[in-house]
């Protein structure tokens, strides 16, 4: 048994210096070495009751994972996460860890929790680095399924349905699978190397993706279903963006945050010589506090922009992003203008923006959600100056596939009525998970509604056979 | 990979392709469009499916070349394939009813405008079809109007050929004439679908345009095909791209239309450079 490490703080992530990393589009955390992955994981105390795993959306045995990376069976530890996860090299990246598996762990109460996430990104790395066995395709069980969308609930529900033996086709409606991992989440945040990778295991064990395939529109769920597949699985997101109905968000310069993600990691235009036009803004005002909204920060800076403001009608306390990005984002000289809310954005003669008319905001009582309400502080107007605006404020599902597909019903925000947890939809054979049925949600969870449905699907078609 | 069957050209900058989607074809109706991007890290780029055959699995894209996209598409041979091909993608045009139509073709609008032409006239219909270009070296598909219109007015700007005038002219003639229109549907530039708007206004009739702002994915998931549609914000590639012509706030739309004006030019030049070099 290895000597237990009682350091009461975590490991810290070599990063890039922030006035380098905000020049630049390689990822920002560098990872841990073995050294510092094994020092770590001998902070966790293994706890019986497995605080940490009960916060972990798909239950990964967290204390059994470190426990193996404390006795440096690297591989040993990819085997327990392979059993909950299917992207772990996503997840030990993007996850809110603090307020999951990290928020519980013990080690938290007086000092640092273990950094699991950390860790689960350390292990997924190593594993993709030394593993030679190439991936085996299962036999098939002659069943086929199709999956609308490759984002990581399609993903998952196609990995783990292959692996069962059944015939498995992913329809993407873009030109490159990933989903949000690819077209949404920064270059700097998430390598695209990696997400590449999963995709060509996914195709090694014999998933068949289809880009550039709109259902809906192309084929519709009934002509899945008379192609012979006894299941379809919806994993199309949450992609439609909202705009805030304040004048002049159709000037020229005012971005959704999906546009703006979109021509910078999907289309490249953050590398010279693409083909992707984007606008390089000296001045950009983000308006939102998600993950998005950090995301597309970053991004503008990173595209040369001197000042990049999160305008934020909230407080700093209540900004929904992850810590870490926030953190990050502040190192990089992100300005922070939370308490303000936009009320109208204004144009030049020809159409530009030329600034952003703001109003203060204060915190009144709480409301349903729990969080405190902002309200404006009268007479607290004034004009920030900025030539881009990019509104990072949500997204809701794409209406496409229930308005083509009969029997499939949607609750008052569009998204996709499950029956339970499993994801069985109110159609018949029709199977659906992530951010198309809870709205904008995370990628642990779209994962784990894939991996739900994966087996409710086998279960669903091994009934009727 | 979608193959190009067969190429042609039509006018100095306006080529023709047939391409092999076999789905795409089985799909597709008139007013819809598909994005293509011409090869791995190309732009995305919407053109309207001008025809389709749905035994053959082909599909006829008719483009103008203005820039990058275009030109790197113009690249490519018979024989050769374009990398992606996404489609069928937007609103069919709406036809059912429709018992006499004007139908207006500007430029290489009309490509677009003659799909809806054929579909009619195969109804029942009765069409007027009126197209201009700016001179006799840029008309298109004359004869193809010809055949699915029960009257064609073609007009340039120059008078080199047809009539001299622009399609405002024409229409605003035939509806003095008597003609009774249950529509009119307009698709060219965007200054063009405004005076004919305009122009329908003061007669009352109902005016469908089809609009082509700047697009990147087609499914709605961006906006940056917004556009403002009686005080609406729309997405034109799920929504449209065909909208009541009476209500789109088409100064914005011009506007909008110039945003990578600068970033083009450059590109444009580029491809340019580039194609010299190739042909040197
Ligand atoms: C900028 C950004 C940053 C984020 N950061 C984080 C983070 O740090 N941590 C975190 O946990 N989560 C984050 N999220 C949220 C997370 O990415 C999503 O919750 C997750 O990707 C949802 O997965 P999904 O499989 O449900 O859908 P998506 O990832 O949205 O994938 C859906 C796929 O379906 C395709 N599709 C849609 N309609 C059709 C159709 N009709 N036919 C065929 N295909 C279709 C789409 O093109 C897309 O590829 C972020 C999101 C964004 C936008
Ligand atoms: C739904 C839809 C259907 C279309 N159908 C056809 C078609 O059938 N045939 C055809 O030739 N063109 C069509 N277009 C226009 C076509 O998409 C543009 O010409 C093309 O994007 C230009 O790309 P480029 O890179 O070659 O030129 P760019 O370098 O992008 O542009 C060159 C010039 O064209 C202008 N421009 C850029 N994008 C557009 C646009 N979307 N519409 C109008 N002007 C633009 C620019 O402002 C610039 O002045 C359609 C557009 C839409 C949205
Ligand atoms: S998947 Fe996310 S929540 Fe679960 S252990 Fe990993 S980082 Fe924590
Ligand atoms: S709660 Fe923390 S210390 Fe305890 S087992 Fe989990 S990770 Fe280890
Ligand atoms: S092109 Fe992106 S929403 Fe229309």
């Amino acid at each position: 048994m290895a000597e237990r490490n009682m350091s009461m703080e975590k490991c810290p992530m070599p990063v890039q210096d922030p006035d380098v990393r905000n020049k630049n589009f390689d990822e920002v955390a560098l990872g841990y070495t073995y050294e510092m992955a094994v020092n770590e994981a001998r902070r966790c105390l293994n706890c019986k009751n497995k605080p940490c795993t009960s916060a972990c959306p798909v239950q990964i045995d967290i204390p059994a994972f470190i426990e193996r990376v404390a006795n440096e069976d690297i591989e040993g530890a990819y085997e327990v996460l392979s059993k909950q996860t299917s992207l772990p090299a996503v997840c030990g990246r993007v996850c809110p860890q603090e307020n999951q598996c990290e928020g519980k762990c013990v080690r938290g109460i007086k000092g640092e929790a273990v950094g699991i996430g950390r860790l689960e990104r350390f292990v997924a790395d190593y594993h993709r680095e030394h593993c030679t066995e190439a991936p085996v395709k299962p036999e098939s069980n002659g069943h086929k399924v199709a999956v609308i969308g490759a984002g990581p609930s399609g993903l998952t529900v196609a990995g783990d349905l292959a692996k069962m033996g059944y015939e498995v086709t992913i329809y993407e409606a873009l030109h490159l699978a990933g989903g949000v991992l690819v077209y949404g989440i920064p270059e700097f945040r998430l390598p695209k190397s990696i997400v590449q990778k999963e995709i060509d295991n996914l195709k090694a064990i014999g998933v068949d993706v289809q880009t550039n395939m709109v259902i809906g529109r192309i084929l519709t769920i009934d002509e899945l279903f008379e192609m012979g597949n006894e299941a379809v699985f919806v994993g199309s997101g949450a992609g439609l963006p909202r705009f805030m109905n304040i004048p002049g968000e159709s000037l020229k310069g005012v971005y959704s945050a999906n546009e703006f993600l979109t021509r910078i990691n999907l289309m490249k235009a953050y590398k010279e010589d693409s083909k992707t036009p984007i606008q390089h803004a000296k001045k950009v005002a983000v308006v939102g506090g998600g993950n998005v909204a950090m995301d597309a920060a970053r991004s503008a800076k990173r595209l040369g922009a001197e000042e990049v403001y999160i305008v934020y009608r909230r407080g700093m306390e209540e900004l929904p992003a992850r810590k870490e990005e926030v953190e990050h984002a502040e190192e990089e000289g992100i300005i922070f203008k939370t308490l303000n809310n936009p009320l109208e954005i204004l144009g030049d003669e020809d159409g530009m923006v030329c600034g952003m008319k703001c109003i203060e905001m204060e915190l009144g009582e709480p409301d349903e959600s729990g969080r405190r309400r902002p309200v404006a502080k009268e007479g607290s107007e004034f004009v920030l100056d900025v030539d881009s605006v990019i509104m990072a404020i949500g997204t809701s599902p794409n209406p496409l596939i229930r308005s083509t597909t009969p029997g499939l019903e949607t609750n008052n925000r569009g998204c996709l009525i499950t029956k339970d947890e499993n994801g069985q939809t109110t159609r018949e054979g029709v199977y659906a998970g992530g951010d198309a049925v809870t709205g904008a949600a995370t990628v642990i969870l779209a994962m784990g509604a894939g991996k739900a449905a994966a087996k409710s699907i086998d279960e669903y078609i091994k009934s009727k056979n | 990979m979608y193959k190009i069957v067969k190429k042609e050209s039509l006018n100095p900058t306006v080529s023709k392709m047939v391409i092999e989607a076999p789905l795409i074809a089985k799909k597709a109706e008139p007013g819809q469009f598909i994005i293509f991007r011409a090869k791995e890290d190309s732009e995305r780029v919407p053109l309207t499916i001008s025809d389709f055959d749905r035994e053959a699995g082909t599909v006829t894209i008719i483009y103008q070349i203005v820039g990058g996209a275009t030109m790197e598409l113009d690249t490519l041979k018979e024989g050769e394939s374009l990398h992606d091909f996404v489609g069928p993608l937007g609103v069919p045009t709406h036809t059912e009813g429709l018992k006499k139509v004007a139908v207006i073709g500007g430029g290489v609008g009309s490509a677009i405008a003659y799909p809806v032409t054929k579909k009619l006239h195969k109804m029942g219909a009765e069409v007027h079809a009126i197209v201009g270009f700016r001179n006799k070296d840029l008309v298109i598909l004359e004869d193809e109007f010809k055949n699915a219109s029960d009257k064609f007015v073609m007009m340039t700007d120059d008078g080199s050929y047809g009539e001299k005038g622009l399609v405002t002219d024409a229409l605003e003639k035939l509806i003095n004439e008597g003609n009774d229109y249950d529509e009119v549907i307009a698709i060219g530039p965007l200054i063009m679908m405004k005076f004919v708007c305009l122009t329908t206004k003061k007669y009352d009739i109902k005016t469908v345009v089809s609009m082509n702002p700047i697009m990147i994915d087609g499914t709605g998931m961006c906006g940056g095909c917004r556009l403002t549609v009686g005080g609406e914000t729309k997405f034109a590639c799920v929504d449209g791209p065909d909208f009541d012509g009476h209500l789109v706030d088409f100064d914005e739309a011009m506007h909008r239309g110039t945003m990578y004006k600068d970033f083009e030019t450059k590109a444009r030049e580029a491809s340019c450079n580039l194609l010299k070099g190739a042909n040197a």
